[in-house]
């Protein structure tokens, strides 16, 4: 399963930076992402394209969460020789991200907490 | 009490017709206008160095022009519609208002966002550069600090009906009208919070349609967004995204007026054409503003070829080394080249594809220091005929670079001026 067919993602730059904010579509997937779409899976999913730090940060009010990357478009917007020098297109690699690995136990662990 | 404003512009060539279409409902007192992008001011500022008449956003008359029956009705435009020359812009404006019979409209101006010869007196640190200003001195083209409100709210107070800035900040130019509409000092920072949350909601296009654009109500029960009735609902889903628009930290989202903490922001759908934001906080805003350098950075060749059908993308790929092979004695005056195909891994690199399109595009990219390198790459580019594909096209355009640095309030004297049309 993809991540788009859960949440809504969208991308927006600031020089060589890009953040991606992940809209969960429900309460339930909202408490499975904050748990487990973790800095490193998404370092991982981004691999070569990010040089730089990743950051996680929440907007609890709005539940989503926002990952902003460092030295990810090529030196920024106006030098960029990328493509895409926005990164605009960075929200449709984040849909694209597996999380068939991130459901493993979820149905399991909700028996647990049923017998709790 | 509530302040009502609408949103004409969200960044450089927007459309002008919806926004004259919002200002007419008579809904709104109030139009903002964020007509800058991060690289807009340096193309300016190289058209100012050309002809010092000019470096302004060269449709500031066309927008007095369409908004001339909102103007007369009393409504108010505030917008960075200076770009690198705001007085070049109250030119162009006055010059519309009196061609249209609008002689004695008070025009406000604000100067002083043109930092250039403060960034190198103090010489800044540019830290994704590693290095000082003066360092760079050779290659700065233009230097502007994001300025605020402050001057917006003195400007109406002093009876501006339109208000001309450079680099104001996006969300800026609808702080500076709220404050003033509903009287709110610009050190109540929760109140100031609120006021940024709305124009950085409208500023991120929030409640956008291709054919209408939002305005705000605001007041002390916070902010909500909406259109003027007729043009379709504003979905709390789509709009509450906006919040996230060029955010990092949610706690300490910084602007010249405030540190903003959006974290605990809600959204509620109040109507169907309605959302409400409630719970942004705000801190004492920075001591220091934000500045962006642009620097010249020489010139950029974008060569591009089609290629299709069985093997395009195994051919792609031998044109990319022959290319290779042919910049070679070049390596000396080429500061970076990638090359992609588009297709396969434009976009995503290694991360993401699969599957064999039916027709690629091989993309070569190369930045040079000097016009005669890039022209002798460019003439070089046109070897790529070889790879027996069409569609060879080859364009050239300045490299023009903007870096951020910081510069204390104090190294920032702004100026304010209102001039009758």
């Amino acid at each position: 399963m993809r991540l788009h067919e859960v949440a809504t993602c969208q991308s927006g730059d600031k020089g060589d930076m890009v953040n991606v904010v992940v809209f969960p579509n429900d309460d339930e997937t909202w408490e499975l992402l904050r748990e487990r779409l973790t800095v490193d899976v998404v370092r991982e999913h981004f691999g070569e394209l990010v040089r730089g730090d990743v950051r996680r940060y929440e907007f609890r009010g709005l539940q989503a969460l926002n990952f902003v990357m460092d030295e990810a478009l090529g030196g920024g917007v106006s030098i960029s020789l990328r493509t895409d020098p926005h990164g605009k297109s960075y929200r449709s690699l984040m849909g694209e991200l597996d999380i068939t690995p991130l459901l493993e136990g979820v149905g399991k662990e909700h028996a647990n907490h049923a017998g709790d | 009490m509530s302040a009502a404003i609408g949103s004409g512009s969200i960044g450089e060539g927007d459309r002008i017709g919806p926004g004259v279409a919002l200002a007419e409902s008579g809904l709104v007192r109030y139009m903002g206008f964020d007509c800058l992008a991060e690289r807009t001011l340096a193309l300016a500022e190289a058209r100012r160095v050309e002809d010092e008449a000019t470096g302004q956003d060269e449709r500031m008359g066309e927008f007095v022009e369409r908004y001339l029956g909102f103007l007369g009705s009393g409504g108010k435009m505030v917008g960075n519609f200076g770009a690198a020359n705001p007085d070049a812009a109250v030119a162009d404006a006055v010059t519309a208002l009196r061609g249209a019979g609008l002689s004695g409209t008070p025009v406000g101006v604000v100067r002083g966002d043109d930092v250039i010869d403060a960034v190198l007196e103090h010489d800044v640190y540019l830290p994704e550069r590693g290095c000082t200003a003066r360092a760079e001195k050779a290659r700065i083209v233009s230097a502007h600090a994001y300025i605020g409100a402050d001057t917006i709210v003195h400007l109406l107070d002093e009876g501006a009906r339109l208000v001309i800035g450079g680099r104001i900040a996006d969300a800026s130019v609808f702080v500076g009208p709220i404050c003033h509409e509903l009287g709110w000092a610009l050190d109540d920072w929760d109140r100031v919070a609120v006021a940024t949350l709305a124009g950085h909601l409208l500023e991120g296009g929030a409640g956008r349609t291709l054919d209408a654009y939002p305005m705000a109500v605001v007041s002390d029960d916070g902010v909500e967004i909406t259109r003027q009735p007729g043009t379709g609902p504003v979905p709390v889903d789509s709009v509450k995204r906006a919040v996230a628009h060029e955010v990092h930290d949610p706690a300490t989202y910084l602007t010249p007026d405030v540190v903003a903490d959006f974290t605990d922001v809600v959204a509620t759908q109040a109507a169907p054409d309605r959302v409400r934001f409630t719970g942004a906080r705000g801190a004492p805003k920075p001591e220091s503003y934000k500045v962006l350098v642009a620097l010249d950075l020489g010139w950029k060749l974008v060569a591009e070829i089609s290629l299709g059908g069985h093997g395009c993308v195994d051919r792609a790929r031998a044109t990319e080394g022959l290319m290779r092979r042919f910049l070679e004695p070049f390596a000396s005056d080429i500061d970076e080249m990638r090359f992609d195909i588009h297709g396969v891994n434009a976009l995503f690199g290694a991360q993401h594809g699969g599957g064999t399109p039916a027709d690629v595009r091989l993309r070569m990219a190369v930045r040079c220091p000097s016009r005669e390198a890039v022209d002798a790459v460019t003439f070089e580019a046109n070897q790529m005929w070889l790879s027996g594909g069409g569609g060879l096209t080859r364009t050239v355009e300045r490299a023009i670079g903007v870096t951020p640095a910081l510069l204390p309030r104090t190294h920032v004297p702004l100026e304010t001026e209102v001039v009758v049309a």
